[in-house]
């Protein structure tokens, strides 16, 4: 391939060897140069948050720990168990039993409801698509991100629990903040 | 159960007891000392070394005589993975490959499949793709300055370089959602257009990033140590480079000026007005100075493409491809059998392969996939710049003192999640 960069170049300049004086100014001189970067942090202050007792607040659009969702008025679940999120996990993490409605026994708003839900955190990679395939808003990617454990098959999140609000509710912050 | 302990090395195992190192002869001197070579091992879990790469050293008291890289420490079988995921499925799959490059893995592959769908980007997608490409790029050479800074003994600079990377994480946590494996690039476009206030930020962020990086050239620039440590340090001729395939700014080091962003301008880099640092010597200090002015030229790509941002779509109409509007769902038939159909099979790709190359923060970073004409790829491979760029260490650092080869090691800037794959 042919091409010639013209004047797109930018040549990065190198100092060309310093005389004993300017060898001297460059041991001491370009030290206190770069001291003053070093220094002037001083001023600034910790930029360091002391977590966990202070913990930065989240982006709307963070993706933590997923949640299930019930209609605020009925509340029936929203999910139907159409295992679309399960087609979509790229990790295969989410694991879906449908089961049938019935007078009786009316779990969600569809003729179908979701008889086992389990998302496998320990393998989940929270790219969201779950989010985004899901038709009717019934799985969302939350806020929480503390979300470890002392056992692996504590990471195996059962629909109860990803139908309960969390315990402890992750700082949020506003969109345009 | 119990294990087999007279069971036969397996292949691995005896592959990797083959490797042998070069019969060297010791250099005679003509005094009386014995001169004795000695194999260091150097990793796979040491700080130098920038993840788990391993190092079979010979050495001659200080002076390295010869060197073997030995990898696959962190093999995941990415690539193998991605061919049992739809297209969609295996983006946020093949970003996690190289962990300090995530948009230019996922831009890799989207681009190669958007080559053989024939599907055009809007402008608008292709501007917010360039601030992120570029703003990871920034960040990418920061883990490199604070980290390599660190290997030359500068401390501090690891941890002020670290806290201008929160910064960028910060924004792709804002307008993407995750700070890092974003999966914000998608085939056909962006996930989502930015966030309001996003832009603000940015051009906050813009505005005192160069004054940063001019304390930091302040600090390391001319100091005297870093100088030492650095000026004429295992340089390596331009036309080694070439032969062994280096790319990025370890072959513009030497004053070859090939950057693919400018040589064949792809996502419309060509709209922007942008210079190629280059070096002169191509030694450790040029590695260094052309990384560092390499975040000024990104800081002006991105105020750039802010100011010119068009409006408009952010992500392709074809509906072949680009999954429907949320709203459509609650209320066209048809968006929604057509989500169905896009999140469970995928879209299909026309047959054919295509090797798409971008520049990444390492070097030239190319994505081939093949397509069968179904809603798999048949095949992912990715040529990354650091897999590549290792093959130069033994040239490079061949004579020279094994405090050169860290030195060197660092401003090589190799990613193991790259390399191993």
């Amino acid at each position: 391939m042919s091409w010639t960069p013209g004047d797109e170049m930018l040549v990065v300049q190198r100092a060309s060897p310093p005389g004993a004086a300017g060898g001297t100014y460059r041991a001491f001189g370009e030290t206190l140069r770069g001291l003053k970067t070093t220094m002037s942090r001083l001023v600034e202050g910790p930029k360091t948050i002391s977590y966990p007792e202070e913990k930065v607040p989240v982006y709307p659009r963070f993706r933590g720990r997923h949640r299930l969702h019930r209609f605020e008025d009925t509340g029936l679940e929203k999910c139907v168990g159409c295992s679309l999120c399960a087609a979509a996990c790229p990790a295969d993490c989410i694991r879906v039993v449908a089961a049938e409605n019935t007078p009786e026994n009316r779990v969600s708003a569809g003729e179908r409801y979701a008889a086992v839900y389990e998302i496998n955190l320990a393998r989940c990679i929270f790219c969201g698509y779950c989010e985004v395939a899901c038709p009717f808003d019934a799985i969302t990617m939350g806020h929480d991100y503390e979300m470890s454990a002392y056992n692996r098959t504590d990471l195996i999140f059962t629909k109860e629990m990803l139908l309960d609000e969390p315990l402890e509710r992750t700082p949020l912050r506003g969109e345009g903040e | 159960m119990s294990t087999d302990v007279t069971r036969p090395a397996s292949e691995y195992r005896r592959m990797e007891e083959s490797i042998t190192m070069a019969p060297l002869e010791p250099v005679e001197t003509g005094d009386d000392v014995n001169h004795e070579l000695l194999t260091l091992n150097m990793g796979p879990h040491h700080p130098a070394t920038h993840g788990v790469l391993r190092l079979l050293i010979t050495l001659e008291g200080e002076i390295v005589r010869d060197l073997k890289p030995i990898i696959g420490y962190v093999h995941t079988g990415i690539e193998k993975t991605a061919e049992d995921k739809s297209y969609w499925k295996a983006i946020p799959v093949v970003e996690r490959m190289d962990y300090l490059a995530y948009f230019f893995n996922a831009y890799a592959f989207c681009g190669a499949t958007e080559t053989l769908l024939e599907v055009e980007v809007p402008p608008r997608a292709q501007y917010l793709r360039v601030i992120h490409l570029e703003l990871n790029r920034i960040m990418s050479h920061l883990v490199w300055l604070g980290t390599s800074a660190l290997d030359l003994g500068a401390m501090s600079m690891f941890w002020y370089c670290f806290r201008d990377r929160e910064l960028i994480l910060d924004l792709f946590e804002q307008s993407t959602g995750q700070r890092m494996h974003t999966r914000y690039i998608q085939v056909g476009g962006v996930a989502e257009d930015i966030p309001r206030g996003w832009a603000s930020k940015l051009k906050q962020f813009t505005d005192q990033m160069p004054s940063r990086v001019d304390q930091y050239k302040d600090l390391l620039a001319n100091n005297e140590i870093v100088l030492q440590r650095l000026r004429g340090v295992c340089p390596l001729a331009e036309e080694e480079l070439l032969k062994l395939g280096v790319t990025g700014p370890l072959l513009r080091a030497t004053g070859n000026p090939w950057d693919l962003r400018k040589a064949t301008p792809y996502c419309s880099y060509d709209h922007f007005d942008f210079k190629i640092p280059v070096g002169t010597e191509g030694d450790n200090w040029d590695r260094f100075a052309v990384r560092v002015a390499e975040i000024y030229e990104s800081v002006k790509i991105i105020e750039q493409a802010m100011d010119g941002l068009p409006e408009g779509a952010w992500m392709t109409d074809d509906r072949k491809v680009a999954l429907p509007p949320r709203h459509e769902l609650a209320t066209s038939m048809e968006a929604l059998i057509h989500h169905f159909k896009l999140v469970t099979e995928g879209f299909r790709v026309p047959p054919g392969e295509v090797y798409f190359p971008i520049e990444s923060p390492r070097g030239e970073l190319a994505c081939f996939v093949r397509s069968d004409g179904s809603s798999k790829p048949a095949r992912v491979h990715m040529r990354d710049p650091s897999f590549v760029n290792l093959q130069a260490t033994a040239p490079m650092t061949e004579g020279s003192y094994i405090a050169d080869l860290i030195a060197t090691l660092a401003m090589l800037d190799p990613v193991l999640g790259g390399i191993d794959r």
